[in-house]
């Protein structure tokens, strides 16, 4: 895109895993620009290498060619929250949500008031003291988020957060999500497999090819912010919500019929 | 693909491919070149150490005899065939017990796993065995089984036993009811059940016990042999060392090592075979 000071730009980046004639090609080629309090949603069939993207970008997986540069003076920028939660069982709900600020070496003080905020903020200021194992999974998602917002990150990465989630709840998180990243403005690459989610939460949606992914289409959702998640009953949503479906149907039924 | 110097004061973190990833075939080459040279260089370098050591006189080397003396004296006895009828003695009683208390361990962990009121009645009582060191039970099977070696497999089996049992028990427990619940809505008997569910199920973690329990046979064998038994290695081991000669004491060690070594892998390959869908056993380097 035009921006001038792209928070993260990828060029020509790709990933394959294996080694000599069992390699698999994972992702890209892909070059990819998000500018500073983007929300980038991308979407794409099973296995096309979103969560390779995510975790290249993360710094948890070196790219195999390639690069992917991210503007910040920090050397850890990034927050990511998972699909499985990834929060701790054996940590308190408040622990698990100073655990960023505890590795950051936070003064204990500072780090049990940013995180007794954001246990507000998520509404779950009356769990503090519970354990994950006592929450529902609605509510231990909120605890990741709490957890990654928590450390202020210039990025937050994303990845399938609401996968496991029943389909109410997910959209009540959604909307959720959408009232926070439009208070903080963070940065965001979300990774999913919901149109749906896409359009409400981005400010752009990109969809990804079979594998090996590379972008096959960017759109713009026509929705001025600050929005909220009554778009989805407009006829512009249901409109890019089929649009995408043709982009992306094609995808996933090849990577069906041509199993690697 | 240069790093560009940034037009502001702020800097670029920049992920790009490692030397894994630029050098993929070599880097793992290298990498399987260490681990390997590593395995072997290390109790390499402890035997040769050894060996300095005796030659050096550093320590006394009829107490520790230099390992090219304990190499050469196991090879003489192996070719004049003096040590085979004490290894046979001890691999007969091995794999008698084992083969005894992998049955009755697995039988007993299955039947226990499925029905509570057969674990409701013997848990308690076979908690309490467990913590009994088997060694003190060797008393007990010689008057139950007298000299030879019924006290000797005994004790093997009561060994295993337990090790088995204990996981297969757990790992029956531990099957997800989604597993049980699927099969039962088809209707399937018990016998089917535990063929179709059960047996899979449960394999993989059985296995495990298993093949610890292979080691700890070896172990315990090796320990009844010294008290009661006139030969096998454990008997071979004590009545050198009565009789001062330390070279054949530390062969018999090196035939226990072996035979415990072997045993436990020959468990483990079966294991793999059997179960191919288990992740591989980990703590060895694989593939």
């Amino acid at each position: 895109m035009g921006h001038p000071h792209p928070k993260l730009q990828a060029r020509t980046l790709t990933r394959s895993f294996g080694r000599g004639h069992r390699t698999v090609a994972a992702l890209g080629p892909l070059d990819l620009t998000v500018a500073p309090g983007e929300f980038t949603c991308v979407v794409g069939p099973s296995g096309c290498g979103k969560s390779t993207l995510l975790r290249i970008a993360a710094g948890l997986l070196r790219p195999t060619s390639g690069e992917l540069a991210i503007r910040t003076d920090s050397d850890r920028p990034a927050a990511m929250i998972f699909q499985d939660y990834g929060i701790y069982d054996w940590k308190t709900v408040q622990a698990n949500v100073r655990f960023g600020l505890d590795i950051q070496k936070v003064p204990r003080r500072e780090a049990d008031a940013r995180a007794t905020d954001w246990l507000s903020r998520m509404g779950l200021a009356d769990f503090a003291d519970a354990y994950p194992s006592a929450l529902s999974g609605g509510m231990r998602q909120r605890v990741a988020i709490a957890r990654a917002l928590a450390v202020e990150p210039e990025i937050l990465l994303m990845d399938e957060p609401f996968a496991a989630l029943d389909a109410q709840l997910r959209t009540i998180l959604q909307d959720e999500l959408l009232d926070l990243t439009q208070t903080t403005r963070t940065t965001t690459l979300f990774i999913t497999h919901s149109l749906e989610e896409a359009i409400v939460l981005g400010d752009r949606v990109l969809v990804m090819s079979a594998r090996p992914g590379r972008i096959i289409a960017e759109r713009r959702p026509p929705f001025a912010r600050p929005r909220t998640g009554d778009i989805r009953a407009t006829p512009e949503f249901t409109a890019l919500k089929g649009e995408l479906w043709d982009l992306l149907r094609g995808e996933v039924r090849r990577d069906e019929v041509v199993p690697a | 693909m240069t790093t560009t110097t940034p037009k502001e004061d702020t800097r670029l973190l920049v992920r790009r491919p490692g030397p894994q990833e630029l050098h993929p075939a070599r880097t793992h080459r290298r990498r399987r070149t260490l681990e390997l040279s590593l395995a072997v260089a290390v109790p390499l370098a402890l035997i040769l150490l050894w060996q300095l050591a005796a030659t050096q006189s550093w320590i006394d080397d009829r107490v520790y005899p230099a390992p090219s003396t304990i190499l050469a004296d196991g090879w003489h006895r192996a070719a004049d065939g003096e040590l085979w009828p004490d290894v046979w003695a001890t691999l007969k009683r091995v794999l008698a017990g084992y083969a005894i208390g992998t049955v009755t361990g697995y039988a007993l962990g299955l039947l226990m796993g499925s029905l509570s009121v057969v674990r409701a009645a013997l848990e308690p009582m076979l908690d309490a065995l467990y913590v009994v060191p088997k060694l003190a039970l060797l008393p007990v099977f010689l008057n139950m089984f007298g000299l030879g070696e019924g006290p000797q497999i005994a004790l093997v089996a009561a060994t295993v036993f337990f090790f088995v049992w204990i996981s297969t028990m757990a790992a029956v427990l531990a099957v997800p009811a989604g597993h049980r619940d699927a099969g039962q809505v088809f209707g399937a008997s018990p016998w089917q059940m535990f063929r179709h569910v059960l047996l899979p199920a449960s394999l993989p973690a059985v296995l495990v016990g298993a093949r610890i329990a292979a080691g700890v046979a070896v172990l315990v064998i090796v320990a009844s042999e010294q008290i009661a038994a006139t030969n096998g290695l454990g008997h071979l081991i004590f009545d050198a060392r009565a009789l001062f000669q330390n070279d054949v004491m530390f062969v018999g060690i090196v035939c226990v090592a072996v035979l415990g070594v072997v045993f436990s892998e020959l468990v483990r390959i079966a294991g793999r075979l059997l179960t191919p869908w288990a992740p591989r056993d980990r703590g060895r380097g694989q593939s």
